[in-house]
């Protein structure tokens, strides 16, 4: 009798899991994607033209370039937000840590549409913020209806707690100790930071910024909810390939699109992160 | 004696403290709302307030809540513990037996975290209904869940697990433990916390997911498909009222929390005093 190698047993079915749930529908938009729609059935004649339309139509490059857009500012406010934040619970949280992340975690009880249907009641017209402004007598913030700005707002609100998380789990795992080696050797706070504490944890900020750029990316509620008329995001565009239009062909080459900024996401990763300098995963330790 | 570098450090600690209440306040405002809708007469126009229960009564009356809140359940639960269960097999695997193949474990485990809940939703639709000829059904649903649930979960597992100390189990094998007693009697005790902070995400996860479930279930209702679904016609007051109790729930868990932390009944894998 042949012994299954201990690391095949425990690891193999999760691997087994994700290439067959995850993997194999990935491949078969790859496939769709060469294929033709017509009259909502698939019919596998091998063509290049939904990328072609893709390419060339103004609108799918403008959902795009809206998303990319949204994707990055909201990557950056989240980051710079979710730092300090995730600093102070790692280093001054104490016992209550695990609380306080999971305070951070408790909003997502609450589905996606009530909280954005509630951020809409807090900003909408007839809202919380508009309410209390007309008591004032003053007028009513345009900016945050139906604008840009409105989804940007949603967008920080749904994905910054998965960036504190991120960076938090990479925090938890890093020796404060060094901070003190850096201030006995001259280094003041801000440069114990720039030189040791962030490199040192970049795999959390880079899995943060992952969780919060691909999800928003894709997304396709929060903007059509609070983004107002002229916010078609790609998301959007993509989900109504395989719901009202049924063009599946088109929107599986929309997929692929997607997942190849996935693969750019996760390239930049592979060349920055070093696993034998992080914290996160231990890995240069043995 | 405070030194000035002391102070400034006092000031930063401060700052950061209050960041962290801002975001707070900012992450449950809407989630507060939602509660105090739950109880408006009219919830396109809440303000100013009129009270009313009329909402839970509501609830309480039609089916379809409870149909969706029972399969939005299942999804979750079936979720939470497959994604718990493989992410901690991975993660244990992956630590205890160091191999050249471990980079590539990693990267299988965390794939799915680069892929967008629309994406993993609309591919395993493709996938069922076209290659497979499914119609949309739970089993479908728990499975798309459990991709990215898996992934979370590792990564929670992952961090937590990392400064474990496996002489424990060592020499819990060497007195004669097989595997899996020692895994049952030293490590579990040891690791709980992280495995429920693992179940739990991934399980809420699952429970209030839109995109994945909703293009895995065709009509089958969840929570979150309802609101979709009743979007079109303004959001029912039973939903917000629903999520005002699940709050209830959650807020009532997190106290009990926070009363076992304080008297240190329970640590919650807190090594400290």
């Amino acid at each position: 009798m042949t012994r299954i190698p201990p690391l095949l047993l425990l690891a193999g079915p999760g691997v087994l899991f994700i290439l067959v749930t995850l993997l194999l529908p990935l491949l078969a938009i790859f496939m769709f994607s060469f294929w033709r729609t017509e009259s909502y059935e698939l019919y596998p004649d091998w063509n290049l033209d939904n990328y072609r339309v893709l390419f060339t139509e103004a609108a799918y490059r403008t959902f795009l370039l809206r998303s990319l857009i949204g994707a990055l500012v909201t990557s950056l406010l989240c980051l710079l937000y979710a730092w300090p934040v995730a600093y102070f619970i790692a280093r001054h949280g104490g016992r209550y840590r695990l609380l306080l992340v999971l305070l951070l975690a408790a909003p997502f009880f609450t589905g996606v549409i009530l909280r954005i249907a509630a951020l809409q009641g807090i900003f909408g017209p007839g809202g919380l913020i508009n309410m209390a402004l007309g008591i004032f007598g003053l007028p009513p913030i345009a900016a945050l209806m139906y604008t840009p700005l409105a989804a940007t707002i949603g967008h920080v609100y749904l994905f910054v707690p998965f960036m504190v998380t991120a960076i938090y789990l990479s925090l938890v795992n890093f020796n404060f100790d060094l901070l003190e080696t850096a201030k006995i050797n001259g280094a003041g706070p801000w440069r114990a930071f720039i030189e040791v504490t962030w490199p040192l944890n970049w795999i959390g900020t880079a899995i943060g910024l992952a969780l919060v750029f691909i999800p928003c990316l894709a997304s396709a509620v929060t903007p059509r909810f609070l983004g107002g008329p002229s916010a078609t995001s790609f998301g959007m565009s993509l989900g109504q390939q395989f719901g009202e239009t049924g063009t599946w062909a088109l929107g599986s080459a929309m997929g692929v699109v997607l997942f190849a900024f996935s693969l750019l996401v996760l390239a930049v990763m592979g060349f920055t992160v070093n696993l034998k300098r992080s914290g996160f995963t231990g890995m240069g330790a043995r | 004696m405070t030194s000035v570098g002391d102070r400034a450090e006092g000031w930063r600690r401060l700052a950061m403290s209050v960041l962290l209440g801002l975001l707070y306040v900012f992450l449950y405002a809407p989630i507060l709302f939602v509660i105090y809708a739950s109880f408006s007469e009219d919830i396109v126009w809440p303000f100013p307030p009129s009270f009313t229960t009329d909402a839970y009564a509501e609830l309480f009356d039609n089916s379809l809540y409870s149909d969706a809140l029972k399969n939005s359940l299942i999804i979750g639960l079936g979720s939470g513990i497959l994604s718990t269960l493989f992410a901690t097999a991975g993660v244990i695997g992956v630590l205890r037996f160091p191999s050249r193949r471990r980079a590539l474990i990693l990267i299988a485990f965390l794939a799915p975290l680069f892929v967008a809940e629309l994406l993993i939703g609309i591919s395993s639709l493709a996938f069922n209904a076209r290659l497979l000829g499914l119609p949309g059904n739970l089993f479908s649903a728990i499975a798309a869940n459990a991709v990215e649930g898996t992934a979370f979960a590792f990564l929670i597992v992952l961090a937590q697990l990392v400064r474990y100390d496996w002489q424990m189990d060592d020499a819990a094998m060497v007195f004669g433990a097989s595997p899996l007693r020692c895994f049952w009697e030293v490590t579990l005790p040891a690791i709980w916390p992280s495995l429920f902070g693992a179940f739990l995400i991934s399980f809420i996860l699952a429970f209030n997911n839109l995109e994945i479930s909703f293009y895995n279930l065709g009509a089958i209702p969840t929570l979150p498909s309802v609101a979709w679904g009743s979007l079109r016609f303004g959001l029912g007051p039973e939903l917000f009222a629903l999520a005002a109790l699940t709050n209830g729930l959650v807020f009532a868990v997190f106290a009990l929390m926070y009363v076992l932390m304080r008297t240190g009944i329970v640590k919650f894998g807190y090594r400290g005093v």
